[in-house]
């Protein structure tokens, strides 16, 4: 029905040449991103895409600033969850089935030892980069003008990270799997350490109650493994994809990434922006949102300079392609070398000694030496109040998006660093070699050593080095950054000891080769 | 510029993990078995006559084998790599691929049987160190048995006297050592035996982490330890009291006949014969002395100081002992023990001997007891004083029975069995010692203590209970 003479066969024949332009047309929905408009088009069309702004500070683009910790963390994710899809469709989680499930995917599933040792490598990446990333988020002070509440939703990633982490680590039923099972539940027992001097546990057994209801039952067994597998592929991903949503509609909410406010483009930039078009442009020189005339006021990003952006297609984008790959690339490096342990069944008639948890929760294990009660419940509770009030107790809104504030905020973070050290090696030095409260008197009431303990002292002294920094400089945000360092000292010393130095019966040792013959 | 870098980044990163996928293939597409297949594949062509097999031969795919092994509830894929196993054809290649010696493999059919219930292994494992379950790495409880070990798989289902009918008789001359080294004087097994041991109930299928392994010699394994501690207990566990003395032969039969105490019973259709425990049947004296008694009281007739206990193993069936020891309480003995040493209390509710047993050993104890009585004792005990007894006490006795009469080279005194004594028993012990034994005659053949001192000697360590 058309006038050019052309047949209803031709015109299929023209349709199917250029199946290949009309599909991705569709999908892009405007065309090749060739000019700016379509670029823009490309990102704001895009179901995935639209999450992140048409333009791109270039300040978010310089390697430097993030890191690329928080995209990293993310990609670590998305890995887990490809490969934990994947070797979901052979695991088992029965107590009679899961050992030798796990062994089948090491043996014979077609590639299934390197999937499981990405999905392992990935998960506890995942760990060490999230926390690089809420160190990068504060030391550059990103918690601040609008963004206090997403800061909290990233404790709450931080804390989804470890649960998935520790859930996994309990799956395979292995040796390792069970006695970690057995510490965490005595981790989660421990409030019954304070119930018991305060003679209420059989009134009131919170700790007990807590540690039934994560096994399932008094003892670890079948129970404790469906709630673990029950926590580890639907309960806790649930949660942290929720709360990853909005971290990241959040952050978008706010103007991207933070910057500094007086940002000066380096030479590179400059060769590196093609904008601004003050005028002509196809954008207005400042930001709106148009017809969402109710956004403004307190969001950030409204009425803000459109100076120092470029496009996020391809600018934005080619970098987080490349940051993926890398994080791919190295993930997939180290698991082709370096395999997920698998050790022997889960015996529970033979104790490992010692009985560890996974590493990223020995330095709880350690404060747990001292006291169950304030290194299960109390320190690690004061430490997410802590993180999580960061926000509210300082709210200095200027030097945001520079690395430690000021040259006083570098000085404050070395010096906390180089304090804290040293005080907490004295304070664990002290411990290990003069032992506590019960070696000299052995029946002091328990009740005195949860109140006074190297891990109360610990914390006790980070709070008082950051008053003493509040005082001294009459900066909140110089005392967050004392505490917040003296934080990640505690996190990596007391990990290392608890991973390194601690053997059987919990013993000091420089040296694994020094563990006494069992 | 800087899109060029993270165009740069893109770019290495994307290769080298295409590089390490590519890697990752020929892993995953090139397994242990797979060359020992292909290896299998080619001899059999070359053995192969006619041109069919020849053929056939070739076409056979590489591919993992395993044999599901339901009842037994186990999968074992290690034909994957020893492909030929029944085939008769590779009866003289080299190991993988050998053909499976002996005719076992007739009664014990593969898909019924399988490989690792005889020779452990992780059946599971797809490659050689994993499968072998060989060093301390690999995590693995049950690894691979060598050879002379092998006939503990034996006897999980088949009796001891249809094996030595067929000459695989290790693990039943090893329960033969057990039972006449008196190991069982301190290893429950079955429910009978001391408690100075650990039981001995499934402990060849113990996981490795069960064993001290720290000072065990080459692999760490649970027959290496076995070996070892029968050899020498003491440098695997410097604690152990354990007595024994054995051939490297007979270490290697009680390894084999330990090893295959499992804890596990196999399913009743694969069990053949009933398996006795040859210490239910009855006994006379003589086999329950040696299954119970010799290691730690040997032949019996001379007393042994023990340097690992640190005192005095008496001798039981010593003349001068017997003499002075009657049925009833050589019977009140053996059934009681006597606290504070090592003799286990061997009545059916403790130690687990029946009443019969007991007295078919007391027999046997008392064959060498000498007929006539000792010359009884003229004082009357009621008239003994034993203040005067402790004076000398402290003087004649207290330097084997120690200063409280706790004991040492000498008999501990306080023991409640002793305490049970006639006082006469003891005046007459005193008075004649004990020929062959360390105890000498305080009498007229000795130091020549009067009757009256005696008796007051006697009268005191009767006191002995009560004091502190």
């Amino acid at each position: 029905m058309n006038n050019t003479n052309q047949t209803g066969i031709s015109v299929f024949k023209e349709n199917l040449k250029s199946i290949g332009k009309s599909f991705s047309a569709s999908f892009l929905r405007s065309g090749r991103p060739i000019s700016d408009r379509s670029r823009a088009a490309a990102m704001f069309n895009n179901f995935f895409l639209h999450v992140q702004g048409v333009k791109t500070h270039i300040n978010t683009l310089r390697p430097g600033y993030t890191l690329g910790l928080g995209f990293a963390s993310f990609a670590l994710l998305m890995m887990t969850v490809f490969t934990g899809v994947l070797i979901m469709i052979y695991y088992n989680p029965s107590i009679e089935n899961a050992y030798n499930t796990v062994k089948d995917i090491n043996y014979v599933v077609f590639g299934g030892r390197l999937l499981r040792n990405v999905h392992k490598w990935a998960g506890e990446g995942m760990i060490i980069f999230v926390m690089l990333h809420m160190a990068r988020v504060f030391y550059t002070g990103s918690y601040k003008q609008g963004r206090e509440f997403n800061w909290v939703v990233g404790i709450a990633l931080l804390v989804c990270t470890f649960g998935i982490n520790l859930s996994g680590y309990m799956l395979p039923w292995d040796q390792l799997a069970y006695w970690a099972l057995v510490i965490v539940s005595n981790i989660i027992q421990s409030p019954k350490e304070i119930t018991d001097s305060l003679g209420i546990t059989q009134y009131f057994d919170i700790g007990g109650l807590s540690k039934e209801l994560f096994l399932g039952g008094l003892h670890a067994g079948k129970e404790s493994l469906t709630r673990v597998y029950l926590l580890h592929i639907m309960l806790l991903p649930m949660i942290l994809f929720i709360f990853l949503g909005i971290h990241f509609w959040r952050i978008r909410k706010d103007g991207g990434l933070t910057k500094p406010e007086h940002f000066v483009p380096s030479a590179a930039d400059t060769e590196y922006l093609s904008l601004p078009e003050k005028k002509g442009g196809i954008f207005t020189t400042s930001k709106t949102y148009g017809l969402m005339e109710l956004a403004h006021g307190k969001t950030p990003a409204v009425g803000k300079d459109v100076e120092h952006e470029v496009l996020s297609w391809p600018n934005l984008l080619i970098a987080e392609a490349a940051l993926f790959m890398l994080c791919f690339a190295g993930v997939v490096v180290y698991a082709f070398f370096i395999d997920a342990p698998l050790k022997e069944l889960a015996n529970p008639l033979i104790p490992e000694n010692p009985a560890k948890a996974p590493w990223y929760f020995l330095g709880l294990q350690e404060l747990l030496s001292y006291s169950a009660f304030m290194g299960g419940v109390g320190l690690p509770g004061l430490a997410l109040l802590g993180l999580a009030l960061a926000p509210y107790l300082d709210r200095e809104q200027d030097h945001v998006g520079i690395w430690f504030s000021n040259q006083q905020g570098k000085k404050t973070a070395l010096l906390s660093l180089v304090v804290g050290t040293a005080v907490l090696i004295g304070i664990l030095a002290f411990a290990i070699n003069f032992g506590w409260f019960r070696n000299w008197w052995p029946n002091v009431p328990q009740l005195l050593i949860t109140l006074i303990n190297p891990g109360n002292i610990w914390v006790g002294f980070m709070i008082i080095w950051t008053v003493f920094v509040v005082r001294k400089t009459g900066s909140t945000r110089m005392g967050a950054i004392a505490l917040f360092t003296m934080f990640l000292v505690g996190f990596v010393i007391l990990t290392y000891v608890g991973t390194e130095l601690r053997g059987p019966n919990w013993g000091f040792y420089w040296f694994k080769s020094q563990w006494p013959p069992h | 510029m800087r899109n060029r870098f993270y165009f740069w980044v893109l770019f290495l990163s994307t290769s080298v993990l295409l590089i390490f996928a590519i890697f990752a293939a020929y892993r995953a597409f090139s397994p242990e078995w797979a060359d020992y297949q292909a290896e299998y594949k080619k001899e059999l062509v070359k053995v192969v006559k006619d041109e069919a097999a020849k053929s056939k031969a070739r076409s056979l795919p590489i591919e993992i084998q395993q044999m599901y092994l339901a009842d037994l509830n186990g999968i074992d894929r290690c034909t994957s790599c020893h492909i030929g196993f029944d085939n008769p054809l590779m009866a003289k290649s080299k190991v993988p691929l050998k053909e499976h010696s002996g005719d076992y493999l007739k009664v014990h059919s593969a898909e019924k049987f399988g490989c690792t219930v005889c020779h452990y292994g992780q059946g599971r494992a797809t490659n050689r160190k994993e499968a072998h379950g060989l060093g301390h790495d690999t995590h693995w409880d049950f690894p691979i048995i060598p050879a002379k070990y092998l006939q503990s798989a034996c006897a999980q289902c088949h009796d001891a006297a249809m094996l030595q009918a067929k000459g695989w008789d290790q693990a039943a001359k090893g329960e033969k050592l057990v039972n006449e080294k008196g190991c069982r004087g301190c290893h429950k097994l079955n429910n009978v035996g001391g408690v100075l041991g650990k039981a001995l109930e499934g402990v060849g299928s113990k996981p490795i982490a069960y064993f001290p392994m720290g000072a065990v010699q080459g692999e760490k394994t649970t027959y290496s330890w076995f070996k070892q501690h029968f050899i020498d207990p003491r440098n695997l566990v410097p604690e152990s009291e354990m007595k024994i003395s054995v051939t490297d032969e007979e270490a290697d039969l009680l390894t084999t006949y330990v090893l295959s105490l499992r804890a596990g019973e196999m399913p009743k259709q694969y069990r053949r014969l009933a398996i006795t425990d040859g210490a239910k049947q009855p006994a006379d004296g003589e086999t329950l002395y040696k299954r119970y008694c010799i290691a730690c009281h040997g032949e019996g007739k001379d007393s042994i100081f023990d340097e690992t206990f640190n005192h005095t193993v008496p001798a039981i069936r010593n003349p001068a002992m017997l003499r002075a020891l009657d049925d009833k309480n050589l019977k009140k003995i053996v059934s009681d023990g006597r606290m504070g040493t090592q003799m286990t209390s061997w009545k059916a509710t403790a130690a687990g001997l029946p009443e019969r047993d007991i007295e078919e050993l007391v027999v046997y104890l008392a064959k060498n007891r000498p007929a006539g009585k000792p010359a009884a004792f003229s004082f009357p005990i009621s008239k003994a004083d034993p203040k005067h007894g402790e004076t000398i006490f402290k003087m004649r006795c207290a330097l084997c029975h120690g200063k409280k009469g706790e004991g040492g080279l000498g008999l501990n005194l306080r023991n409640p069995v002793v305490q049970a004594f006639d006082p006469e028993v003891l005046a007459v012990t005193v008075r004649d010692g004990r020929k062959d034994t360390p105890m000498p005659p305080f009498g007229k053949d000795g130091v020549n203590l009067k009757d009256q001192d005696i008796a007051d000697v006697a009268s005191y360590v009767k006191t002995l209970a009560q004091r502190k």
